[in-house]
């Protein structure tokens, strides 16, 4: 039986009176990759906001590891094992690339341990480790996206949740980023949970997929058994009610 | 030559970056040369960056919570009034007697740091922590409340006349630097003082793992939370150092003026706001040029206009305040954050 990490229940969660999401449930089993897809707008960059506590979900519940998370500090979820990538990637401009990933070390005591994993994040992006003097300002999009990647993975997290990963990057940057984000679960067992906009690359990369539109979860399944893509298609354009209605009126 | 002249537009010099890097040099070049070569012009030299080092330590800690808070702190030239009335007995009698100001002179700025580093965390915790998710000009607002509370308290406490308190007298005395360039001693050490300062902030900000959370954290406050930066105790080194550099900026402007009022700290505050705006709000070192070039330009407009409109020499320092400001809305140095918080 596959354990539990993750375990988002049907929450709630507004700005001010609208409800951006509307009970939502998405589970994430140790070493699993899991895809949230859905059109902009649809609610996906507020649940993971509510998963590191930087909203609070007006019902519902997240519980991580067994233990109810909602309600709690962002800083406290990150100590707890959960890091987030945020959408637009957020580097620390005025800090150098070296600052950055330090910055993600620092709730971890294992000095040690830590130069190690550092050197790590550099072999495994090694532009990091050219430019760690420089202003992380100054690298492209794509090496920022490999310095939040690699930030996050400092902080030790038992699950990385990473929001729309490919946002304006060009094709072969993506693949690469993919790439890197699949070897983090085959070589360390890295739990994932990313979002995006175009179900294509998740698909690919996902071991379960869920389809997210107007706040709601519309299905999910496993990501083999969806690779036909009606299904997903109908669910993400939402063109079910279209068929229905079309149907009714012909019948 | 009437080519350059006219095609001369100093608000394309501003908005560059780099022309504006070698226009402050060339000034700060020009200013040396014209400085050194009169003793009366060398010590308007000393006396004007002594002035300028006084404003940039005021705006800095100003600049500081607006960079890691958002938050525009009007209570902190009270925090320099109390500061100041820290060293006399508290009593609403017309003479004052010093009790801290006459103690032993480490011990004196010892217990004002310590003195006006409690009360800027007091502020923190009792007025800013209730008010952070809320937004910053009602942040703002509080901190007027709060500076006018501060003031009324004193009022209460030691009555409303000024009072005198004379601390480190012996560094108003003159000392000969050359031929003829005489300058206070405190001149001197208000340069040295904030020279000092500025190396260990910068020494703090970039070498230690709180240092580069605060940066961090200034930059982009919801991110560093997510990285497990603490949010409460970043702000509350904020604070710390905000009231650190107070006590500093108090008892430099005590000992040179001698007086306590409790509205003493308005003009600091006025000005030293002023400093942080032009360099840029919320960046450090647009906080140390912006004090620079209000001190300096004041002393030098006072010293260089002539005698009949002398006494206005403010308004030509807001002159080129406004100035500077049309050129460049985002002030000199401006910072890199700008982000909402959540
Ligand atoms: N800070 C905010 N204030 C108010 N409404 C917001 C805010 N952020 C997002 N929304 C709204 O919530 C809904 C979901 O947004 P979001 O979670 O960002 O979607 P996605 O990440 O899927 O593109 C949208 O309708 C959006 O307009
Ligand atoms: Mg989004």
């Amino acid at each position: 039986m596959d354990k539990v990490l993750l375990h988002v229940e049907g929450i709630t969660v507004h700005y001010g009176r609208l409800a951006a999401v509307r009970d939502v449930s998405i589970t994430v089993n140790e070493g699993e990759i899991v895809c949230v897809v859905g059109p902009n707008g649809a609610g996906k960059s507020t649940t993971l906001l509510s998963i590191s506590g930087v909203l609070n979900p007006s019902s519902g519940n997240i519980v991580f590891s067994g233990e109810k998370i909602n309600g709690i500090r962002p800083e406290i979820v990150a100590r707890k094992g959960i890091s987030q990538v945020p959408e637009g990637r957020h580097v620390f401009t005025t800090l150098s690339v070296e600052e950055n990933l330090r910055i993600g070390a620092q709730i971890r005591k294992d000095r040690a341990e830590i130069e190690k994993d550092i050197k790590r994040v550099q072999e495994l992006f090694p532009i990091l480790g050219e430019r760690r003097r420089q202003s992380a300002g100054k690298l492209s999009g794509g090496e920022q996206q490999m310095l939040v990647i690699g930030r996050a993975l400092l902080t030790k997290p038992k699950i990385m949740t990473i929001d729309e990963p490919s946002l304006g990057l060009a094709p072969n940057i993506v693949d690469r980023v993919y790439e890197v984000l699949t070897t983090l679960r085959e070589e360390r067992g890295m739990t994932l949970l990313i979002v995006e906009q175009s179900s294509e690359r998740a698909l690919k990369a996902a071991d379960r997929l869920y389809v997210i539109r107007n706040g709601e979860i519309q299905i999910e399944g496993k990501a083999s058994e969806l690779q036909d893509g009606e299904k997903i298609r109908q669910a993400y354009f939402g063109f079910n009610d279209e068929k229905n209605t079309v149907a009714e009126a012909s019948s | 030559m009437q080519d350059i002249v006219k095609n001369f537009n100093y608000k394309k010099i501003l908005s560059d970056k780099r022309a504006l890097v070698i226009l402050g040099i060339v000034i700060s070049i020009i200013g040396i040369i014209v400085a050194v070569t009169d003793p009366v012009r060398f010590q308007i030299l000393i006396t004007s960056v002594s002035e300028g080092s006084f404003y940039a330590l005021a705006a800095l800690g100003i600049g500081l919570l607006f960079g890691v808070l958002r938050l525009i702190n009007f209570a902190y030239g009270d925090w320099v009034m109390l500061a100041g009335y820290a060293l006399i007995l508290p009593s609403t009698a017309v003479t004052s007697t010093l009790i801290i100001g006459s103690f032993h002179p480490v011990l004196i700025v010892l217990i004002i740091i310590g003195f006006t580093v409690l009360l800027s965390v007091l502020s923190e915790s009792t007025v800013f922590r209730p008010m952070r998710n809320t937004n910053p000009a009602i942040m703002m607002i509080a901190s007027f409340a709060l500076g006018y509370v501060l003031q009324n308290l004193t009022i209460m406490i030691y009555g409303g006349r000024p009072k005198s308190a004379g601390i480190f007298e012996e560094l108003t005395q003159t000392v000969d630097l050359a031929e003829g360039v005489s300058v206070p001693l405190l001149k001197i050490i208000t340069i040295g003082v904030t020279a000092v300062l500025l190396i260990l902030l910068t020494l703090f900000l970039h070498r230690t793992r709180i240092g580069i959370q605060m940066r961090a954290a200034a930059e982009d406050f919801r991110m560093a939370r997510m990285l497990g930066v603490r949010a409460n105790f970043v702000i509350a080194m904020a604070f710390v150092i905000s009231g650190f550099l107070a006590s500093f900026v108090s008892l430099m402007y005590v000992t040179q003026i001698g007086i306590l009022t409790f509205r003493m700290g308005t003009p600091i505050i006025v000005f030293a706001f002023i400093a942080t705006v032009i360099g840029g709000m919320g960046s450090l070192v647009g906080s140390v040029v912006g004090g620079m070039v209000v001190g300096v330009s004041s002393v030098v407009l006072k010293n260089i206009l002539p005698g009949s409109i002398r006494g206005f020499s403010d308004a030509f320092v807001f002159g080129i305040v406004i100035a500077i400001l049309l050129a460049r809305p985002q002030g000199l140095v401006p910072a890199k954050s700008a982000r909402e918080r959540v």
